[in-house]
């Protein structure tokens, strides 16, 4: 009778699958098994993500208002071999040792993708007036410095599903270091987008970049310069400052993203004036904020919070307590006494120095507050945009 | 000495978290060295805008409730985790493009998915039960053999549990054929073939059913806060139990003694020597970071003999409208070219088939008012990608693979999805393997194929993995892949290291 059902499968074919599994393994070779690192998404991702970049300053170019173009190579040597290739709009963190500080500070390439594949990165350093980093680098970094560098990181970058066709971007002073690199991918058909850049600085001197950028505009009619110039009058720019009714006036005739990079004054500014141009949240991007001052002026800021609070910091196994400034961020408290922690962005963003809050109540802007909900639940915080509020105690995982 | 321990586990994926858990709460000194500074592996999340996303997580089974607790409601439970649980009531809804193609929602519960079977093909009823049914010969073998601690009669597995041997012996469709299953209606359940990344036709039935029974019967269950939520869940009660967790820390040697046995790493530099190494790091790996002469000869072999698993390709987008206003009511759609699992499985690189999920469906709050986020994965090998592909290239890989599959899906839901997105990021297998450090990519360990399966790797296991001071756990170890196997294995194998270290009944 035949039979019915699952009955119909062999029960002894369960029995068979055990000589036969153990024949396919012992045919199989003994070598050595080749490595993850041989395996081409493997590759591509140590190409694009490399765990730190060595570089060298390898050239110097000075501009106007006490900024620099350093050209960095990679530095065969101590084992970079290949620049990372990147997205234009994105960042380089660089690692300093500056006294007893060991800080991190994220600069924006301003060469372009394609310049990499000839052999260097271009950061574009103004001098901050206080600036502990830009002091040092202008101030110490000659041709030979050997330089250490993350991945290019951060999401500036024209991502064609999201943005619009045409990029209206928006340029205060050195912001313009990422708009240099998006103009050349434009040019190099790296990007398919367009690219109408306006430009603010006080007068055209001051205008770095300048003689590229109207070369990219003559070959590439995918490129436009609109200088605004806020203390100099000259026939072929704008003067003033950048408003909604120069956007306007510049702005296609269908949808445009608008691509911001400049100091907080000029987001605050545009920021209020593009207000009235009721553009969708999506087709506004602002470049990362930078390092968060004053949380005390923050309107959901407690009352009555001390000036000045012990951090105990957990790293390496060891214990160590030191005092902080109740508006200065855990990151660079930690930083000013030569702690060496974990930092990309230092805007909230990365979540690179995602650490452990053990103990205590800190305060993190709205504006500038990436971690995740998780995060809150159980107690992570962002030490780059956290303002102690009472002593803490925290754990911190350096890197090697 | 404050490098010896008596367990370090290397990677705090789910396995590692949950072997650590375990360990560090039976009052074992125990190191977690994971080398990203985020726990979790794949169970994480990450930001963009406004927007925090679910990288991987589609849903776990076997977690049942409070009152009716499964499983992993119970690993987490006894550990004293308090997970915020989710729950999806629908299986899934499946979609087959095409003038004979379906649109079917199955859902959760024997009889409710029964019926939409049915429903779609009349008829079918009769052997979709059987099929469900054998689920309980099968957990009444499973307590068998695990009575007899996994010696049993010849004879009585034989006589009495004959089902089970075929079950466990035969591939999901031969299963499904000599019940006579109406091909529709195997199409329409075998749709789950994606989730363990080997099609019907190979894929083990025991294992295939063991899974889609928890779905159906369970429900589907998910953390409230992303995956993130359950991987620092657990590492804060790692934490409570005195264990130690060092991130940033990869670990880049194996050390052995003369004789073979594991008896510590190297990570960042640093020796950390423990009683036993737990892995959730893939054999692949911790063998080349071993003295090759010390692993056995059959254990190099085994390696050598097996293929790696998929891994997928994942699109993730924020969008500045609600899912009601995108017009998507599911949380789980498949959507394919063919009803064939074999022939999707082929064609997966040409839309052959994908699954789109809107968390907002089960979640509503997981992003912004008026926002909605929807994650779209299709299951690619590493091998996949294509041969010419060049760092340069790799933004436009993405972008356009991210085009070509958003925009059949806004086709075949008909509805517009890209000129909402305010978000968008795409990963690959690239993401994988620079996330996981897996070769290829991988995120499923080896592919659970006909000689390989999770049957065959449970029965083998002893013989497989046999460097003293050494276990492994993770998707490549005998459950294969998904967080529900990870977390279930990762607290059998700590618990034996307990049993070991500590004796008497762990």
């Amino acid at each position: 009778m035949a039979k019915k059902g699952i009955s119909k499968l062999s029960v002894m074919d369960f029995i068979k699958a055990v000589p036969k599994r153990e024949k396919i393994i012992s045919k199989a070779s003994t070598n050595s098994l080749p490595s993850a690192d041989s395996y081409k998404p493997n590759q591509i991702a140590n190409a694009l993500h490399p765990e730190k970049q060595f570089l060298r300053v390898s050239k110097i170019v000075e501009h106007s208002c006490d900024i620099k173009t350093f050209y960095l190579v990679p530095d065969a040597e101590k084992g970079t071999e290949k620049l990372a290739w990147f997205s234009a709009g994105q960042y380089l963190s660089i690692n300093l040792t500056v006294g007893n500080a060991t800080i991190t500070r994220p600069y924006s390439i301003s060469s372009s993708p394609r310049e990499s594949l000839d052999g260097y990165y271009m950061l574009t350093i103004k001098r901050v007036k206080d600036g502990l980093a830009s002091q040092y680098i202008l101030d110490n970094w000659t041709v030979g410095t050997e330089v250490t560098a993350s991945a290019p990181l951060g999401t500036f970058t024209y991502e064609p599903l999201r943005d619009a066709k045409t990029i209206i971007g928006i340029a205060g002073g050195s912001g313009i270091t990422p708009f240099r690199s998006l103009a050349k991918a434009i040019s190099d058909s790296d990007e398919d987008v367009s690219l109408t850049l306006l430009y603010g600085t006080r007068n055209l001197e001051e205008a770095i970049f300048q003689d590229e950028f109207v070369e990219i505009a003559k070959k590439c009619d995918k490129f436009r310069l609109v200088n605004v110039l806020s203390e100099e009058n000259n026939e072929s720019c704008e003067s003033g400052f950048i408003t909604a009714e120069l956007i306007n006036k510049y702005k296609p005739d269908g949808l445009y993203s608008i691509f911001m990079c400049g100091p907080q004054a000029m987001y605050d500014f545009v920021d209020k004036e593009i207000e009235s141009l009721s553009l969708r949240r999506k087709f506004i991007r602002h470049e990362l904020f930078g390092e968060f001052f004053n949380p005390s002026k923050e309107p959901d800021y407690p009352e009555n919070v001390s000036s000045q609070f012990n951090i105990t910091v957990s790293f390496n196994g060891t214990k160590q307590t030191v005092t902080a400034d109740a508006d200065t961020s855990i990151l660079r408290t930690l930083e000013a006494n030569g702690i060496s922690v974990p930092a990309h962005c230092r805007s909230g963003e990365c979540g690179w120095c995602h650490s452990k809050l053990i103990s205590g109540e800190i305060y993190t802007p709205k504006s500038i507050d990436g971690r995740r909900e998780a995060d809150l639940l159980y107690g992570y915080i962002h030490p780059c945009c956290s303002f102690p509020l009472s002593d803490i105690e925290i754990q911190i995982h350096p890197t090697k | 000495m404050n490098n010896k321990f008596d367990v370090i586990v290397v990677g705090a994926g789910n396995g590692g978290l949950m072997a650590a858990a375990t360990t560090a709460k039976e009052g074992l000194k125990t190191l977690l060295l994971e080398k990203h500074n985020l726990p979790g592996g794949c169970a994480t999340s990450f930001r963009r805008g406004r927007f925090e996303f679910e990288p991987s997580l589609h849903e776990l089974c076997s977690v049942g409730t409070k009152e009716n607790p499964s499983q992993i409601y119970k690993l987490f439970d006894d550990l004293g985790v308090k997970i915020n649980w989710e729950y999806e009531d629908k299986v899934f809804r499946t979609i087959v493009k095409g003038d004979d193609g379906y649109d079917v929602t199955l859902k959760a519960g024997i009889e409710n998915f029964i019926k939409s079977i049915d429903d779609a093909v009349p008829g079918s009823e009769k052997s979709v039960r059987e099929f469900l049914g054998l689920n309980k010969k099968i957990r009444a073998a499973l307590d068998y053999l695990a009575s007899v601690k996994g010696v049993p009669n010849v004879f009585k597995i034989l006589t009495q549990h004959s089902d089970f041997l075929r079950v466990a012996s035969h591939s999901v469709e031969e299963v499904m054929d000599s019940l006579s299953m109406p091909k529709k209606a195997q199409n329409i359940i075998n749709t789950y073939w994606g989730y363990l990344g080997v099609p019907t036709d190979e894929l083990n039935a025991m294992h295939f059913l063991s899974m889609i029974h928890s779905y159906i019967v369970e429900g589907a269950a998910m953390p409230h806060h992303r995956s993130h939520e359950l991987s620092v869940a657990l590492v804060d009660i790692f934490e409570k139990f005195g264990g130690q967790i060092k991130y940033n820390s990869e670990v880049t040697k194996f050390l052995y003694t003369e004789d073979g046995r594991v008896i510590g790493v190297v990570a960042n530099g640093e020796e950390f020597f423990a009683d036993e190494v737990i892995s959730n790091v893939i054999p692949d790996n911790v063998f080349n970071m071993s003295d090759e002469t010390k692993i056995p000869k059959r254990q190099m072999k085994l390696a050598n003999a097996r293929e790696f698993g998929i891994s997928v390709a994942t699109i993730y987008v924020g969008l500045d409208c609600t899912a009601e206003e995108l017009g998507i009511e599911d949380y789980t759609i498949f959507i394919q070219n063919n009803a064939d699992p074999r022939t999707q499985y082929n064609t997966r690189k040409t839309e052959g088939f994908y699954i789109v999920n809107c968390l907002n469906n089960t979640i509503p709050d997981s992003s912004p008012d008026g926002t909605c986020t929807l994650f779209f994965t299709l299951p690619i090998f590493g091998s996949d990608l294509p041969e010419d592909l060049t760092p340069q290239g790799y933004k436009k890989y993405k972008n356009d693979l991210a085009e070509k599959f958003i925009k059949d899906c806004e086709e075949v839901l008909n509805i517009s999805i890209i000129p909402h997105i305010e978000e968008i990021s795409v990963a690959t297998p690239v993401t994988f393997a620079r996330y996981l450090g897996t070769p290829e990519g991988t995120i499923y360990g080896y592919k659970n194929s006909g000689w390989d399966n999770v049957v065959l790797r449970t029965t083998f296991e002893a013989l497989d993995y046999k460097i003293p001071g050494l276990s492994f756990c993770g998707g490549h170890y005998t459950n294969g892949d998904g967080y529900s196997s990870a977390y279930t294995v990762g607290s059998i194998v700590a618990k034996r290291v307990v049993e070991r270290l500590k004796g008497g009944n762990a």
